[in-house]
């Protein structure tokens, strides 16, 4: 029992974890001219404060932000950041009062996230209930033993040995529950099933449809709409994924790229500005991520009407490429001199590979986005944010090229809180012939 | 002195069974046998753990003999999305190989691709 007992008290705080393990929620978003990250701070105890640092990058106008957090029947909270002329963190702190699904506007881009309540599990009620029913059941056979009642003192007697056995088999059964499903990634949140996560529902298949994006131009603003494809209704169940709601590629017809994060600004509505863009039709592709889905890639075409003359991107880098014939892994590494490489978007960098181009890059079949990872920190359940600048200095991508042909390729990694992008060409080579 | 013997045989049946449901189980390091149209390959990896690895290969045609040519490892991680860049793994006699160092850096469920020729099997690994 002595063991049993040792081995149980170390369990214990391992089942307190689950679904109120949260983690802090960045989100890229590019409102207006600037680039942002919104980093929300896990909250530590409700009714409390909720920490709110801004990230601004090279480039980002100063100026001031207007934090507002607002919750359907909640008395919203506002603060202001103050956006300085270097780039780096700014913070903010704003109130909630209850856990649920809150809304934390910044200026007009509106992020949905939800506030866990601190929710005891039936199993973890069934551990600490039975060992606290075995110790008062065993002082009651005490006392009934002391006052000369052995007899007696037999029913609480059992009643312990029953308590032990609920509070161990709880105890030892915990660890293989399976989690339920999350309020705000699996199911759509509300007071109600963040009050009561454990409430299970009938649903094993949380998988929804695939949307339909329509971009469009509004003077130079890219506005998305974004409709279910099963019913029309507007997407309001985006997911932070990758650090944002939507990574919104857009390519221009000279092959300048632009990797926005667009904002929410009403349900299925997001938008972002395209700076000085040029004349003609952009390829525009959108990685999503529904709640209880995995990711979409959403390709279109816009036409802009723009003025300003076509620029390549121009960061610099040493790339050197080991590529494989179609259909194998090739290597694409970029050598960027010093380990000083921030984490942008979660990730030590990320290349865009549209291609194989004949035409323009809207016709282009092949359209992906490929990661360099951050190694994960064991215990470490918060991902590195942008203040860490020591990852690099090679950036390795892996990716097998499905088919022969010229590939544009872009290479984006974050250094001194601005966004290096490095634009290459690849030639894939068909896979050879083999005779059988 | 018969009830003392019956309580000490008590308690040793609760220490063993306690013993027996809750020692740590270490996980050892098993051959992963997959097989193709011409050859069998059988992966063993140093490790269970994430972090640096390495794997000893053996790759024999289906009726035993010693394969020959290069073959190549290709790491990958599904549910991430992730791939590795591929390995060529260094003959140390006919039919035998190995990849020294590899670094799978992340728990979970890995798929490694190898090669020889145009056969190739995929071999999942499950990293703790």
């Amino acid at each position: 029992m002595l063991v049993l007992g040792a081995v149980l008290g170390i369990a214990a705080p391992a089942l307190a974890d689950g679904v109120q393990s949260g983690a802090d929620l960045h989100v890229a978003q590019s409102l207006g001219d600037r680039d942002l990250t919104v980093i929300i701070r896990r909250v530590a105890e409700v009714p409390g404060p909720v920490h709110v640092d801004v990230v601004t990058h090279a480039g980002t106008p100063p100026g001031e932000l207007t934090l507002t957090l607002r919750a359907a029947g909640a008395p919203s909270s506002t603060a202001k950041v103050v956006l300085g002329a270097t780039p780096g963190f700014h913070s903010g702190v704003v109130h909630v009062d209850r856990p649920g699904p809150w809304e934390l506007a910044v200026d007009e881009a509106t992020i949905p996230f939800v506030v866990p309540a601190l929710v005891s599990s039936p199993w973890e009620n069934a551990t600490y209930g039975g060992f606290i029913a075995a110790g008062v059941l065993l002082l009651a056979a005490l006392l009934l033993a002391v006052l000369g009642r052995p007899g007696l003192a037999l029913v609480p007697s059992a009643g312990v040995v029953a308590a032990v056995a609920v509070g161990v088999t709880a105890a030892m059964l915990a660890p293989a529950i399976p989690p339920v499903a999350a309020p705000g990634t699996q199911l759509d949140p509300t007071f109600d099933t963040v009050m009561n996560p454990y409430e299970r529902t009938s649903t094993t298949d949380f998988s929804r449809p695939p949307v339909t994006m329509l971009p469009r131009m509004e003077g130079n603003e890219l506005v998305l709409g974004l409709t279910d494809a099963s019913s029309g209704r507007p997407v309001d169940d985006l997911l932070v994924h990758d650090s944002a709601f939507v990574h919104l590629v857009v390519v221009s017809p000279t092959g300048h790229l632009r990797h926005l994060h667009p904002i929410r600004t009403a349900p299925g509505e997001y938008r972002a500005r395209l700076r000085d863009p040029e004349q003609g039709e952009h390829a525009v592709a959108a990685e999503i991520a529904r709640r209880g889905g995995g990711v979409q890639l959403l390709r279109s075409s816009v036409a802009v009407a723009g003025t300003a003359p076509a620029t390549p991107n121009d960061g610099k880098a040493e790339t050197s490429a080991e590529i494989r014939e179609a259909g194998r892994p090739s290597t694409i590494t970029a050598r960027f001199g010093e380990r000083d490489l921030q984490p942008w978007l979660g990730m030590l960098g990320h290349m865009i590979v549209v291609g194989p181009v004949t035409g323009s890059p809207v016709d282009a079949p092949v359209w992906a986005h490929v990661h360099s990872m951050i190694p994960p920190v064991p215990g470490m359940p918060d991902k590195p944010d942008e203040s860490v600048a020591a990852y690099g200095p090679d950036v390795p991508f892996t990716y097998s090229f499905p088919l022969p042909g010229k590939y544009l390729v872009w290479i984006q990694v974050e250094r001194d809180y601005s966004v290096v992008t490095v634009p290459t060409v690849v030639d894939v080579p068909a896979a050879k012939a083999v005779p059988r | 002195m018969k009830r003392s013997v019956l309580v000490t045989l008590a308690a040793v049946v609760a220490v063993v069974a306690a013993l027996v449901v809750l020692w740590p189980r270490s996980v050892e390091a098993q051959p992963h046998l997959a097989e193709s149209g011409r050859y069998r390959f059988v992966l063993t990896p140093t490790s269970t753990k994430s972090g640096s690895n390495s794997f000893d290969l053996r790759v024999t045609d289906r009726s035993g003999n010693a394969a020959q040519g290069d073959v190549t490892v290709e790491p990958a991680m599904p549910r991430m999305g992730h791939a590795l860049a591929p390995i060529t793994a260094a003959p140390l006699a006919p039919g035998h190989y190995r990849v020294p160092e590899v670094d799978l850096f992340m728990a979970g469920q890995w798929e490694i691709t190898v090669s020889l020729g145009t056969e190739r099997v995929v071999i999942p690994l499950l990293l703790i």
